[in-house]
């Protein structure tokens, strides 16, 4: 990626100019097709431009902290790039590297190969890369985010949930009455309503596990086609599903018995309004 | 709606206290989401566009439109800001040239500083002057600083002591530079820096010295301070003197930043909005449908005693005025609270500057709750309106006395 390198008007040449890749999203806004010849340039004025072929487009790796910014991208080869940029001022500008990427052998102790190189090239900053880094942080606090905002969605529901228990076995006081005039216990009206309450959020945890299964690909699409971006938003993983059931089926019978404790704890003649 | 129709709403939902309170809760907890929401979607960008106005600059000017780690600087900068200033819409232009400078603590501990260097000139800084004295136009020896609060708290410092920086200006790129000993004229803000952030400002001369930089004079920025009222008029005259450099003022970084900068917050603000109000529809909507439902007789009798059919619509809109008005009146605190709990989740995020706020207030955010809600309680009391308005006064008396 070269952000600092800028494109200009494309051009047919004879010889074969160096091989460049462009991002998708480069490729669709200046309308340019494989094969097509272009010029860029190390700065603005468009000075010292050389003329590159498109030989692919690729897509670039998503990145959240880049969301909403198109990724307006080419990719050239290493000393291909390092000519165009480089200072002829500097003599060490045409050999000189922002950073090296390195992969250790399988097995390899990353401190020790950083003290070891650190010692070899004083000055030479050498960072593990499967290290922490701000991008972790940043999705760490957006999960905590994420977390807090399902905690209040859940107490909203919860009170919802509760409103519409009470409703439903208000509407029930004549019928739990009468099953205590003919003879059943509190105990046995407890393990009803205890069951009910069990049926009705497992039924209502499955569906909306399905609904958020269902919305999955909606989401995806409708975010992805707003920020031109592979990256996935919303992922239902059984993990989650599991989770959000393991929160959903509990809260969901203490509603019930709740609500139906002021019914359960009243005598049967009180229930029948006698 | 008269006294009399509000009282007897009030007297309806009385009657059945839990079911109130349940409804009341709800639309509390759903409007105190909901406020929040529209504390976020605009939170960023009202604290940003605060944070830009903060120090006085209105337009800002960078050699290319480059994410910051890969912008070129500004070369010939002394020619360049010169011929800024002189344009009549500009009061004035300082330079800014931005590093990273290192320093030993009292406990031998080494400190990353945030380091930038600015012109000594100008009537405008880019910091404000919290303690102390701000860097002087004189070539003292020891060179002035001023230094953050944070740098301050880490290193003991304050106003007259002495501090040995070692720049590293060059992005990473080691320099040669020996170190060099300021003494502290001040302690200041700087408006964007992070919560963690240990920053210090001097003269350019000085960071040029500190950095070990050559005599070419590059700077990273250009802060402008246009006369009253004349940034838009001052970003064009600067584009047509140098179409090489990239001049923008606050009102186009502040749009750019709503089109690419943490959207993501945004959308989910409009997308938890419209959940939370479909939320707060769905539970008013079946509150007060069951409690019409359950009232049909005592609907249908008033009715029969000589109630208009206006009369008893009315009362369910009452009531549904009154749920959502005294859950909307107490989400306002709630939601307050919870701004500021979720406030201080977001805010550890890296590189936000700690006056950057992700929820900030604006009578515009509690005008739209209120009409939002307002919308809501409508809607949510149509059907059970229609219900009321359509019912049949002798055939629900005989089929409740039946019953």
């Amino acid at each position: 990626m070269l952000p600092a390198v800028l494109l200009f008007a494309a051009a047919a040449v004879p010889s074969t100019p160096p091989s460049i890749l462009v991002s998708r999203q480069l490729l669709a806004s200046e309308h340019l097709a494989v094969g097509d010849v272009v010029a860029l340039s190390g700065d603005a004025r468009g000075s010292r431009a050389r003329e590159f072929r498109i030989a692919g487009v690729y897509e670039p790796v998503p990145d959240p902290a880049r969301l909403g910014a198109a990724a307006l991208e080419v990719r050239l080869h290493l000393p291909d790039l390092l000519d165009l940029t480089a200072d002829p001022a500097d003599p060490v500008a045409a050999e000189s590297v922002r950073s090296i990427n390195v992969k250790l052998a399988s097995g390899a102790d990353v401190e020790a190969f950083s003290r070891e190189l650190g010692a070899r090239v004083p000055g030479l900053l050498v960072r593990d890369l499967a290290g922490a880094d701000d991008a972790d942080v940043t999705f760490v606090v957006l999960d905590r985010f994420h977390l807090a905002i399902s905690l209040v969605t859940v107490i909203a529901s919860s009170i919802f949930l509760l409103a519409l228990m009470v409703m439903l076995v208000d509407e029930r006081r004549d019928t739990v009455a009468i099953l205590r005039l003919i003879g059943l216990r509190r105990r046995r009206i407890f393990i009803q309503v205890l069951a009910e309450g069990l049926v009705i959020a497992l039924a209502g945890a499955l569906f909306g596990v399905a609904l958020a299964v269902l919305l999955e690909g909606g989401f995806n699409r409708f975010f992805q086609w707003r920020y031109d971006t592979a990256l996935v938003f919303v992922r239902v993983t059984p993990a989650i599903a599991a989770r959000a059931v393991s929160v959903a089926v509990p809260l969901g019978i203490l509603a019930s018995v709740a609500a139906s404790w002021s019914l359960l704890r009243r005598g049967a003649m009180a229930l029948a309004r006698r | 709606m008269s006294a009399k129709v509000w009282a007897f709403a009030l007297r309806s939902l009385a009657r059945q206290p839990g079911r109130a309170i349940l409804g009341i809760l709800g639309v509390a907890a759903v409007g105190a989401l909901l406020f929040d929401m529209l504390l976020l979607s605009r939170g960023l960008l009202v604290s940003f566009r605060a944070l830009l106005d903060a120090a006085g600059f209105d337009v800002r000017v960078i050699a290319a439109d480059a994410p910051a780690f890969a912008r070129p600087r500004i070369a010939d900068a002394e020619a360049a800001a010169a011929a800024i200033r002189a344009l009549p819409e500009v009061d004035e232009v300082v330079s800014l040239r931005l590093g990273n400078a290192s320093v030993t603590g009292p406990d031998g501990r080494a400190h990353d500083v945030f380091f930038l260097g600015a012109d000594a000139q100008s009537r405008r800084r880019p910091w404000i002057l919290l303690e102390g004295r701000d860097l002087g136009a004189s070539e003292a020896a020891p060179p002035a600083l001023v230094v953050n609060r944070q740098l301050a708290k880490a290193l003991g410092l304050r106003p007259g002591a002495e501090i040995t920086l070692r720049g590293d200006c060059a992005r990473g790129a080691a320099t040669a530079a020996p170190p060099v000993r300021f003494r502290v004229s001040g302690v200041v803000s700087f408006p964007f820096d992070e919560p963690k952030a240990m920053t210090a400002g001097t003269r350019l001369r000085d960071f040029g010295q500190t950095c070990g930089l050559d005599e070419r004079g590059d700077v990273d920025i250009f802060l402008v301070a246009s006369r009253e009222g004349a940034a838009a008029a001052a970003v064009r005259s600067i584009r047509a003197l140098r179409s090489d450099l990239h001049a923008l003022s606050n009102d186009e970084i502040v749009a750019r930043f709503q089109q690419v900068g943490f959207s993501y917050f945004r959308q989910i603000s409009a997308v938890l909005s419209s959940i939370t109000l479909f939320f707060g529809f769905l539970l008013i909507t079946v509150l007060l449908t069951v409690s019409v439902n359950q009232r049909f007789a005592e609907i249908a009798a008033l009715r029969a005693l000589g109630f208009t059919r206006a009369r008893v619509v009315l009362d369910v809109l009452a009531q549904a005025v009154l749920l959502v008005g005294t859950g909307g009146l107490l989400s306002l605190p709630l939601g307050l609270a919870l701004a500021r709990w979720l406030e201080s989740i977001l805010h550890a995020m890296p590189e936000i500057p700690a006056d950057m706020h992700f929820f900030a207030f604006e009578p515009r955010a509690l005008l739209l709750h209120a009409m939002l809600l307002a919308v809501t309680a409508v809607l949510a009391a149509l059907y059970p309106m229609r219900l009321v308005s359509r019912l049949p006064i002798a055939a629900t008396l005989r089929s409740e006395m039946v019953t």
